[in-house]
């Protein structure tokens, strides 16, 4: 890569915004003024409301209820006490606010009709002592001496009618609720005193709270929750300005072509394109906290409650790290958006949902209860986030930290070099970027969309685990799992007509096959416990899992319908979806050991949890190594169910166990174990590319 | 001083269509442009004259065939090729908000010119096309013409051994046109090898050194006027044009 060519190109990008008044107007410094203006103008107006709640009067009045004179007096009685209690402070559940809010209620005459006179806000609190079942004149001891009516009747109340949709309504009710809640709790002390109780009641039960998290733990939580969201819309409207003139632009106008055409290469361009994005993005995102921070320390807008703006420059440092592969991540899939479409609107109008999108997963850290120690790690984006919010509070799990990076990192990756190809394909200059398989579709097409097909199919059992939780029968899950595997089989193979045996293999496997399976299982067990616990070193299995497992197997179920769920009907149904239909879609795109690595180590990743990924990609890498040795998936299903059966098996019988403790040379016999049972595996239908 | 530059041999291109299903836009083509020598690629409209310009540029990749630019290969060297060529048409745009002289050196730079010599080559192209006193403003407002001649300057600034100019003239009127066809000439006295596709007769007699006719996306012929001319039986180049692509209508059925 040439620097001088990339700068130039970068620079070149920069020059063309610069010259744009119209897009530096709407795009840059018209959002500069309208953020803090808005943000000023809600705290303005909510201030102002709130000084106006407090400094006004407020009308109520009294039922007069002709056949019960009694009661309303009652209530008048209570009310006065509960006025005398705005009177002093009327929020009464923040007792001693050193300015009280000049809160006054004037008694106006009871309407005829209190819900027109609500309406019209002649009235905003209407009061009512309703009756209840007791006939109401049994007089209790009254304790009070100012006679407080018969509060010792449980069955009667005091209804306040208001409009919550009003505001001096609403308002008035609730000052008017406060102050007699606290009335009635100082009555009911005075009574209480009364009756003996010797103790202060404010010596009964004192409560105290202590916060143990740290004031920087508090702010951290709220920071990291939405910091990774505020980021990632900051960086992609910066981005959205420069990326979508970036190709779409330059391809509307034509000078697209003209680059194409001089010697830069197209990694060059790309690299180049992706600087200019991020530049512009890094630059508004700047421009944009520092205006905010700006107007915040002029005391022209408040700062959120419980907010402090200050990171560890350790964190700092660690979250500016963390989030570069997001930043690269974003512009990559902006300059994608851009370089696929046609003209510079149809790129405007795609960045919406691509935004959508990110802003989702920007906003997982704010879903309560989503550690970093989950599937959420594999997930871009959303990772950083969540190991954000953690480091924010202080909690910093190094292993997964280092893998939300890899994670992030490594889609990044895909995303620039496939921002690299929209660059090479013809479609940016020719109308047609086709070829034969686009056209006729069917088989030929499959091995292009496979990635697409297992992608979408994990993203919906992801969504599915996640949601069914513990609460299902695991016989019932498994059910499900096994028949969403066999309908997306199902609906390639018909959707692409491919051919059914060749797809899965299903042809006879040599005889001496099935005494491989024999001896694989076994080797392939402890191989794969080895693997689990080297993995739990790092991700130790979580003792829910373990309980919420033996649930599942427990006594209670049939040993027959175990192995029938856990064993035969996986071995069936996951071989046909992934060494069937995916290793059938891969194969023409890798070779040999890519091939097993890549077909193997994505049935891991299917099992949603994170600490079962290891294991599982190993059988998984074993079971694609069958399937292409021996020509057919049986010896891979048989294979499948008695590794599971083997598995529960020895969770269940005390007979099946893997070694306690096993020792550097189990390893060794049982690799030696599957070397020779994929030996045995070798027949006429051997795929050529483990020839 | 016969230099091959440009060799192209068996080149073919095929396109999928959604409504046409396989087009074989370039079948077989095989020529080759010397340094100092115009060769004209003369066929009508979707002949397949800008494919073949642009897989040569390789801005599209060949289905089959290869092409070479000074002995690089348009598969496996792209970028080499793209160093050593300057290309230029109707549809390669200017950034509009760049001054002339900023295209230029832009250009200059992206093309991987001498960086110590960037400077007084965008000089040198300034006065040889006559920009001075534009060179300061942005293509945005200059004329027609003179964007024209920014464009010519911006496909040579980096002083590419070959030239491709995939019909040049579309869209101008007779005065630029004729300005153009100068400039071309005048590049070839400097030895540049030049590839110049066009549609229009006239054009192609003034300028080409040699013509190669393209039909349907198969080279037809491929000699100088005279050489034409003999093998027809024909004087005016239309009456040529005619006679190669009416006698191949009725054997293109492979």
């Amino acid at each position: 890569m040439n620097r001088r060519t990339v700068s130039a190109l970068v620079g070149n990008d920069l020059r063309q915004l610069a010259r744009n008044p119209r897009v530096l107007v709407f795009a840059v410094a018209l959002p500069l003024v309208i953020w803090p203006l808005m943000w000023f103008l809600t705290s303005l107006t909510t201030e102002r409301r709130q000084e106006r709640l407090e400094s006004r009067t407020y009308t109520y009045a009294v039922a007069e209820d002709p056949r019960d004179a009694e009661h309303a007096a009652n209530a008048r009685a209570w009310l006065e006490r509960a006025l005398a209690v705005v009177g002093e402070d009327g929020q009464a559940d923040e007792a001693d606010t050193p300015e009280a809010p000049a809160v006054r209620f004037e008694r106006v005459d009871a309407p005829d009709d209190f819900k027109a006179a609500l309406d019209e806000e002649q009235l905003h609190v209407h009061v009512a002592w309703e009756a209840g079942a007791g006939d109401g004149s049994n007089e209790n001891v009254d304790v009070d001496s100012e006679t407080l009516g018969n509060a010792g009747d449980p069955a009667q109340r005091i209804v306040l009618s208001y409009r919550a949709d009003l505001d001096a309504s609403d308002a008035a009710e609730g000052y008017l609720r406060r102050a007699l809640e606290r009335s009635r709790v100082e009555v009911r002390e005075k009574r209480l005193a009364a009756a003996g109780f010797e103790a202060p009641p404010e010596d009964l039960l004192p409560l105290e709270r202590i916060e143990t998290a740290s004031e920087e733990q508090t702010s951290g939580l709220l920071l990291g929750r939405i910091l990774t969201a505020i980021i990632v819309m900051m960086m992609l409207a910066g981005g959205s300005i420069v990326a979508t003139d970036a190709l779409a632009g330059e391809k509307e106008r034509g000078t697209l072509e003209t680059l194409l055409t001089t010697a830069a290469s197209r990694i060059e361009i790309v690299t180049a394109k992706n600087l200019s994005i991020l530049t512009v993005a890094f630059a508004t995102s700047v421009l944009n906290i520092a205006n905010i921070v700006l107007w915040m320390q002029l005391d022209v807008i408040p700062a959120p409650a419980g907010l402090k703006l200050v990171i560890p420059v350790g964190a700092a440092m660690l979250l500016l790290f963390l989030y570069a592969p997001a930043a690269v991540l974003l512009s990559s899939s902006l300059l994608l958006v851009s370089g696929r479409s046609k003209t510079y609107k149809e790129a405007q109008l795609l960045f919406a949902p691509v935004m959508l999108v990110f802003l989702a997963v920007a906003a997982i850290p704010v879903l309560p209860g989503i550690a970093l120690r989950s599937a959420i790690v594999v997930v871009p984006i959303a990772n950083l986030g969540v190991a954000a919010r953690e480091i924010l509070t202080g909690q910093y799990d190094w292993p997964l930290i280092a893998a939300a990076w890899a994670v992030a990192a490594a889609a990044a990756a895909v995303l620039a070099r496939a921002s690299v190809r929209a660059l090479s394909a013809e479609k940016l200059i020719t109308a047609s970027d086709l070829d034969a398989a686009d056209l006729t579709g069917g088989p030929a097409l499959f091995p292009r969309r496979v990635g697409r097909w297992f992608a979408a199919l994990w993203a919906l059992l992801l969504v599915w685990q996640l949601n069914a939780g513990g609460g299902i029968d695991g016989r019932l899950l498994i059910a499900i799992n096994m028949a969403i595997f066999g309908a997306a089989a199902w609906l390639i193979i018909a959707r692409y007509r491919l051919p059914v045996r060749e797809t899965l293999s299903l042809r006879a496997p040599p005889p001496a096959a099935w005494l491989g399976v024999l001896i694989g299982v076994p080797a392939g067990l402890l191989l794969a416990d080895g693997v689990v616990r080297l993995a739990s070193l790092a991700m130790p299995i979580p003792e829910e899992w373990i309980e919420a497992m033996a649930e599942a197997f427990g006594a209670d179920v049939p040993v027959w319908q175990t192995l029938f769920f856990f064993a035969i009907l996986p071995g069936i149904f996951e071989e046909i979806a992934f060494r069937g239909v995916l290793l059938h879609g891969l194969r023409r795109r890798f070779g040999p050991v890519r091939l097993v690595l890549v077909a193997g180590i994505a049935f891991g990743f299917f099992h949603v949890d994170l600490f079962r990924i290891p294991g599982t990609s190993l059988l998984g890498v074993l079971l694609v190594i069958a399937v292409l040795r021996s020509g057919s998936i049986y010896p891979a299903m048989a294979w499948h169910a008695l590794h599971n059966a083997v598995a529960l098996g020895s969770a269940r019988i005390e007979h099946i166990r893997l070694p306690e403790q096993p020792t550097w040379w189990h390893y060794v016999l049982a690799t030696l174990a599957i070397l020779a049972a994929f030996r045995l595996m070798a027949g006429p239908f051997q795929s050529r590319e483990l020839r | 001083m016969s230099t091959v530059q440009v060799e192209v041999q068996g080149l073919s291109k095929n396109f999928f269509d959604q409504s046409r299903g396989e087009v074989n836009a370039v079948q077989q083509v095989d020529f080759e442009c010397r340094r100092g020598e115009i060769l004209g690629l003369l066929g009508a409209n979707g002949a397949g004259k800008t494919t073949t310009l642009r897989m040569i540029s390789t801005v599209l990749q060949p289905t089959s065939g290869t092409a070479r630019v000074l002995g690089h290969d348009v598969a496996s060297e792209p970028v080499e090729v793209r160093r050593n060529l300057g290309f230029y048409s109707a549809s390669t745009a200017l950034y509009p908000r760049l001054t002339a002289r900023e295209t230029l050196t832009l250009f200059a730079r992206v093309n991987k010119y001498p960086a110590e010599r960037t400077k007084s080559r965008v000089e040198e192209m300034i006065e040889r096309f006559g920009l001075g006193e534009y060179a300061g403003v942005r293509i945005e407002k200059l004329s027609s013409g003179m964007k024209q001649k920014v464009s010519i300057a911006r496909t040579v600034v980096h002083d590419p051994p070959v030239l491709i100019f995939d019909e040049p003239t579309v869209g101008l009127d007779v005065l630029n046109a004729l300005d153009l066809q100068k400039a071309i000439q005048e590049l070839r006295e400097d030895g540049k090898a030049i590839l110049f596709s066009t549609h229009i007769m006239s054009e192609a007699e003034r300028l080409c050194d040699r013509i190669a006719i393209i039909d349907k996306g198969r080279l037809r012929a491929c000699a100088d006027l005279e050489g034409l001319r003999a093998a027809t039986s024909r004087h005016y180049l239309e009456d040529i044009f005619v006679h190669y692509v009416t006698s191949h209508e009725t054997p293109d059925q492979d």
